[in-house]
């Protein structure tokens, strides 16, 4: 069998260069809307697992999925701290274990109006165990049992009273601001000080929960499954990674379902779209498939012609869609995270992914599109199309 | 000016499956921006529907924390106080922790004084208070479960988790409907004391106390003024409050969304670029193709126009019925997943505005997609026209 070469439907699209820009200017669109939505979700993902660790470990109470779900009396945590054997320590032969305790408190935002902030209550071993990945950029830590706290990064331009030198008020104890903290991941969206003085100022006896370095040869799986049924501290038991991955999980599935809503509901319109220019275009040329048909070539490749010509406008606007959306890269925004019900603010991020998966949906929409009219032209009989004018 | 309608129905059917496509992408668009518009609306509906009669109390720290249930005393000796009203998020899924819906402990005996518009259809208010484990539910949930009343309903709290790790059980004694969006048609609501003695008793685990409080006015109270003077009883502690109009509270949880209102414009800007270019497009294409019978008119004489407006009629008349479509469509999805969306959107449903908004789409996109060809059609002299081949 002879194949029509490809050169036949760039030129004819070429042709019709006004039908052409305003279908691909289309499905760029399409694409472009579907491309947003996913590159919103994998800032909302990088955001929660960036910096997330495989070598630190978090223990909640069991059945929680959330810090604000955990809570572990003192006594309790402090067993669990100096006695699991997994635990490494530190040069002074101290457990690498901190307990932890986490609340949303309401603050001011400068745009008026309030958000949740999660504020966190930390021992000194926390910084110890996430060693370089917390960096103190603007004045410095927080003093044990002082009524001082650091700020994370990106709260600095958008919380009253969260910069260097400014009092912070918990409940009604005021705290003073004396440094800037800064993360990759969303502990720069928090504000940390002592523990104790923290428990104290928010009537929060106990911890929400507990992290350790492990040694490096424990394994999660056994220790979890051990602590599961523990007689005397049962627990929950996850790797960083794990445990911030389902911090997301509502908000993350919203907009995976969106972006699949949107995708399917509009890909109807750009396939539509599609097929109109391709039903266009063929009925202008119906005089010279009849040619072609006439001196040859089978109804397969004029069919298979057809639809490769539907493909390429379907890549061509798959590329435009991926030009129209990648200014968004980088772009921040805000949102409440469900499960947390804390603000995060995390970016647009078109990764490689998405850009795949958009050109690969742009693709499908050619080739959906495309579908109707080249079928339509492989029937053609050729005396018959070579009437036509 | 008279069109000639038949010419113009003439050519919409000349290439039915164009025109079909064509409005079947108008179709696709306006049902979009209509539902778009309708999930914006609806966040607002609970904050538009909210009573000034109605005071909330919080705490002033956090969302999480619960205030003493002391505070209701001194805070019902406030002038202009008539009643108080505790409310619990109790954070509770049935069978799966994918069946999400609002669970709150109140207090039983004043829930119906303080909120008229829950209005119980099956079973009654007695019946509710007469066993502490008794629960009222919304009949939208119930319709979705499959409850009625007299039902046991075993629940798995995740704030107040039971210390034998089993479920809490509740029996229904009342189904109600909300007469205004400021009630969520999907809550269970049970016995605070049920939940406060449980956890007295050990039998669960939490904090114990209160969400918050609502109070009801006496008319003619300046809400203000009790606004600060609940706030001030606990100025110094040991839990300070934060007391706010129910508009400003469930407004709170409108500025959650945060961006979304944004992002769904810029969702609906995408969209509407589309489907204006594929609109045009397929309208250049009719009018490239109507280039002779344009040029045989305006030589029998027809001005140029009444074929512009041939031109445009086309449009239009596509466009708005694809739309119409779209309309009915997005009524229609929004109807059914009414039920589904309640608890996540109180006040989901139906919006005239949302619909308007998409008529005039219709018709705005139908007038700009024509314009092009028009334009053309107008311009077209009869001799060359004729010339053309299309």
């Amino acid at each position: 069998m002879t194949w029509i070469p490809i050169s036949y439907n760039l030129r004819s699209l070429w042709v019709r260069r006004t039908a052409t820009a305003l279908t691909a200017l289309g499905l760029g669109a399409t694409v472009a809307v579907v491309a947003g939505v996913l590159s919103l979700e994998q800032g909302l993902e990088k955001f929660f697992t960036d910096g997330g660790r495989e070598d630190v470990w978090v223990f909640l109470r069991p059945g929680a999925s959330q810090e604000t779900e955990s809570f572990f009396q003192r006594e309790r945590a402090d067993i669990l701290m100096k006695e699991l054997p997994e635990i490494a320590e530190d040069a002074n032969g101290r457990p690498l274990a901190s307990g932890e305790i986490s609340l949303a408190v309401r603050m001011k935002k400068f745009d008026g109006g309030e958000t949740n902030v999660p504020i966190r209550g930390v021992q000194p071993a926390t910084f110890e165990i996430y060693g370089d990945d917390l960096a103190v950029t603007e004045g410095r830590r927080f003093e044990l049992g002082t009524d001082e706290v650091i700020v994370g990064r990106r709260l600095v331009d958008r919380i009253q009273n969260a910069q260097v030198g400014n009092v912070l008020l918990l409940n009604v104890t005021p705290f003073r601001v004396v440094g800037v903290l800064d993360h990759d991941g969303p502990y720069s969206s928090e504000i940390w000080g002592d523990v104790d003085r923290m428990g104290e100022a928010l009537e929060r006896p106990g911890f929400n929960r507990v992290i350790a370095r492990p040694r490096p040869e424990a394994d999660v799986e056994v220790v979890a499954a051990r602590l599961k049924d523990d007689r005397q501290v049962p627990a929950k038991l996850l790797t960083e990674l794990t445990f911030r991955s389902g911090q997301t999980r509502m908000l993350s599935t919203t907009l995976k379902v969106l972006g699949g809503f949107l995708g399917v509901v509009m890909g109807v319109a750009a396939i539509f779209t599609a097929a109109n220019t391709m039903l266009t275009a063929l009925a202008g040329r119906t005089r010279e498939i009849g040619i072609l048909l006439s001196i040859g070539y089978r109804p397969f490749p004029i069919f298979l012609s057809f639809l490769g010509e539907a493909v390429v406008l379907g890549l061509v606007g798959g590329v435009l869609g991926c030009l129209m959306a990648l200014p968004l890269n980088g772009v921040e925004t805000g949102t409440t995270n469900w499960d947390t019900f804390t603000e995060v603010a995390f970016a647009f991020r078109i990764t490689p992914q998405v850009l795949v998966t958009a050109v690969g949906y742009a693709l499908i929409l050619g080739l959906l599109g495309g579908a109707i009219p080249a079928w339509r032209a492989a029937r053609l009989e050729p005396t018959e199309a070579l009437r036509r004018r | 000016m008279k069109i000639p309608f038949r010419v113009v129905f003439r050519n919409l059917v000349r290439h039915p499956v164009r025109s079909l496509f064509t409005a079947g992408s108008m179709t696709v668009a306006v049902f979009l921006m209509v539902f778009l518009r309708t999930v914006v609306a609806s966040l607002d509906a609970g904050v538009d529907q909210s009573q000034s009669n109605r005071l909330i109390v919080q705490s002033a720290v956090s969302l999480f924390v619960n205030l003493p249930s002391t505070y209701g005393t001194k805070i019902e000796s406030v002038p202009g106080v008539v009643e108080t009203n505790k409310w619990v998020w109790f954070g509770a899924y049935y069978q799966d922790p994918s069946n999400f819906f609002a669970q709150f402990a109140v207090d039983e005996e004043t829930l119906l004084d303080v909120y008229p518009e829950i209005e119980v259809v099956d079973g009654s208010h007695e019946e509710f208070l007469a066993q502490k484990t008794n629960c009222l539910v919304g009949k939208g949930l119930a319709d979705q479960f499959g409850w009625k009343v007299g039902d046991t309903v075993p629940l798995i709290s995740q704030v107040f988790p039971k210390t034998d790790g089993g479920a809490w059980e509740f029996t229904i004694a009342g189904l109600y409907e909300p007469s205004r969006a400021t009630v969520d048609a999907r809550t269970l609501f049970f016995h605070f004391d049920y939940l406060d003695e449980t956890l007295e008793a050990g039998g669960a685990m939490g904090q114990r106390g209160t969400s918050t409080y609502t109070l009801y006015l006496e008319p003619g109270a300046n809400p203000t003024q009790v606004m600060a003077e609940v706030d001030a009883l606990y100025e110094n502690g040991p839990q300070r409050v934060q007391t706010t109009t129910e508009s400003e509270f469930n407004r709170q949880f409108v500025t959650m969304y945060g961006n979304v209102p944004m992002f769904v414009n810029s969702i609906g800007g995408g969209v509407l670029l589309a489907v204006l270019l594929a609109c045009v497009n397929s309208m250049l294409m009719a009018a490239r193709q109507q280039t002779r019978d344009v040029g045989v008119m305006k030589a029998m004489g027809f001005s140029d126009t009444v074929m512009a407006g041939t031109m445009l009629s086309q449009s239009l008349i596509i466009c708005v019925l694809g739309g119409v479509v779209g309309i009915f469509l997005a009524v229609g999805l929004v109807q059914a997943m009414g039920p589904m969306m309640g608890s996540f959107l109180p006040g989901f449903g139906v919006h005239e505005g949302a619909l308007g908004f998409g008529l005039v789409l219709s018709v705005g996109v139908g007038l700009l997609a024509g314009l092009l060809p028009a334009l053309r059609s107008n311009r077209l002299r009869p001799v060359e026209a004729l010339r053309s081949l299309e």
